[in-house]
């Protein structure tokens, strides 16, 4: 029964990362009895370091109201995240296949990415009031180019050869395109777009500082306010577990994606 | 076969269609297969220019086998190329049924020097890749590709990844890509590189027996002196710096050869005779 096999060789996979994380998990009990006993010693002010117990139930009393934020913020940062892979790669598309893209809007790109997203923010705001979309777009923006850089390389780094044996077989650009360019480039892509995520939740999250009346970003600013320090760690647990998640889930689609490349086979690489 | 000896007698091939040169091609025809007239290729380096190919002339006949042979480095890939549409000389010109060669030739099957798989591809799916890119018929393609695997000794592996096989075994497979479609010109630089000398020998007789069936055209560069002696109607010796044909030997052995041919007497003659225009190239 060939399901069973496949049922327990995922189970024992399990239980061996299990096993991996064991010392990670210790070393964080430890961590968090330690800020406990200075914390009810009265080493330091509750203000600047909670209790972990206190931070904890302060999660359980709040769930309801931070998964409401949470969503907010998980559409921001996807929002944003799917519009830099989309923009990042047909741009990257563009600039290796065309040049005139490439003279006429590479360097302007260059200099968007230089200039900080943050700075455009107010900006945003002015023009696209306090919804969601300011916040996606600052997500998108400072997550799209290292996903254009990446690209870009892959889609460039193709074997002269490579290219020879398409040409001989009379493939067109366009084949040539998703036959060998596209493929050869996802290895880089993947790399990118875990960076692009995480970096896509610092957009989504700096967006809802600037101007935002829900999201995690807004929790934030608003304990600051109250100096709500508990408040403030419940936030950023939430914002943690949210960009987490998201890692977790772009590496569980590259690992689908490339079985066949060398980065992913067992005993590649360090780990 | 004296007068094929002397490179006078390539050069001057082009103008002597039926030059003694091609007397051993098996289909010899007005118009040769595959010509090369002053071909030339120099490669712009930061310093200066780099001579890889000067003056070739060559006449290949319909269904001739050629090998090349020579140094490391003294542009036989690059001849390959230029053969094949996908380099552009810088002098001469390459005429293909007696037409210039102005874009990549399509109608030929390539094994490059280095394998070129696709690492996210299976073995079948990358002999597949042929079918694909020139719309194929699925089925009819996915049965000859299995048999050619099946015939290279790939059976079993078709739906494994390149990077699960050897370098021998990834080389077969790129021969089968080359070989799934029906093409006239066959041109193979240093496929069985990578194998071992019993392999060699198997692909060696594989190659002779599909190229006598299909009556293709083929040039195949190899660094060993028997496999072109086995294989070939004709070898040209290349010699380096800049690169050019330096000797051409008609080989004259009867069809079809086995390995025994190489215990021949008129085999360790044509095999010095290459060795020598080796070494003096
Ligand atoms: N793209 C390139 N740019 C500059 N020089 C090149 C380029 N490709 C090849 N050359 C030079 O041209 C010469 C011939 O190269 P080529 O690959 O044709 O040699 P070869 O005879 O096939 O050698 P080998 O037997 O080692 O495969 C070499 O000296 C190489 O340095
Ligand atoms: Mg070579």
């Amino acid at each position: 029964m060939p399901d069973t096999t496949a049922g327990t060789v995922w189970m024992r996979r399990w239980v061996e990362r299990s096993v991996g994380l064991r010392d990670a998990f210790l070393v964080f009990v430890v961590g968090c009895a330690l800020l406990e006993v200075g914390a009810r010693a009265g080493l330091y002010p509750p203000y600047v370091l909670p209790a972990p117990s206190a931070i904890a139930l302060r999660l359980v009393e709040t769930a309801g109201l931070m998964w409401g934020h949470m969503l907010t913020t998980l559409v921001e940062i996807v929002g944003g995240f799917f519009l830099a892979v989309v923009v990042g790669v047909l741009l990257a598309a563009a600039i290796v296949f065309i040049p005139f893209v490439e003279r006429g809007f590479y360097p302007w790109l260059v200099v968007l990415q230089v200039i900080p997203k943050v700075a455009l923010g107010p900006l945003l705001i002015i023009w696209l009031g306090f919804g969601y979309l300011p916040k996606i777009l600052i997500a998108f923006l400072v997550a799209f180019f290292p996903i254009m850089i990446d690209t870009m390389v892959g889609m460039k780094s193709v074997e002269r050869d490579a290219v020879f044996l398409m040409r001989s077989m009379g493939a067109s650009q366009r084949s040539t395109f998703f036959l060998l360019r596209l493929p050869h480039a996802l290895p880089h892509v993947f790399g990118s777009l875990k960076v692009a995520v995480t970096l896509a939740t610092v957009g989504a999250i700096v967006g809802e500082f600037i101007g935002a009346d829900e999201g995690l970003g807004y929790v934030l600013i608003f304990a600051n306010g109250s100096m709500d320090t508990t408040l403030m760690f419940a936030a950023l647990i939430w914002i943690s577990a949210v960009a987490l998640v998201l890692y977790m889930v772009v590496g569980a689609i590259e690992r689908a994606c490339l079985s066949w490349h060398v980065s992913q086979r067992s005993g590649a690489g360090a780990a | 076969m004296a007068a094929a000896a002397s490179p006078d007698a390539v050069r001057s091939d082009h103008q002597r269609p039926q030059g003694d040169a091609r007397a051993n091609a098996v289909v010899a025809d007005a118009v040769p297969h595959v010509r090369l007239a002053g071909v030339g290729k120099s490669w712009q380096r930061k310093l200066d220019t780099f001579v890889a190919l000067d003056n070739i002339d060559l006449c290949i006949g319909r269904s001739e086998f050629v090998s090349i042979v020579g140094p490391s480095g003294c542009g036989k890939s690059t001849l390959l190329m230029v053969i094949a549409g996908l380099i552009a000389s810088t002098h001469g010109s390459v005429y293909v049924d007696g037409a210039p060669v102005e874009r990549p030739l399509t109608d030929i099957g390539i094994v490059f020097q280095r394998d070129l798989l696709f690492e996210w591809r299976t073995v079948l799916d990358n002999v597949l890749l042929q079918a694909e890119v020139r719309g194929l018929d699925k089925a009819a393609s996915r049965t000859k590709a299995c048999d050619l695997l099946a015939k290279a000794g790939l059976a079993g592996f078709e739906s494994r990844y390149p990077h699960e096989l050897s370098g021998g075994m990834r080389q077969r497979v790129a021969i089968c890509r080359a070989l799934l479609h029906e093409c006239r010109l066959l041109l193979l630089d240093e496929p069985f590189g990578a194998l071992d000398a019993l392999t060699r020998d198997q692909m060696n007789l594989d190659l002779q027996r599909i190229w006598s069936e299909e009556r293709q055209t083929a040039i195949l560069v190899t660094h060993s002196i028997e496999e072109a002696v086995l294989l070939s109607d004709r070898v040209v010796v290349m010699g380096a710096r800049p690169g050019r044909i330096v000797h051409s030997v008609a080989i004259d052995l009867p069809r079809p050869r086995t390995v025994q041919v190489r215990e021949g007497a008129a085999f360790g003659h044509y095999y010095a005779e290459i060795r020598g225009a080796i070494e003096h190239a």
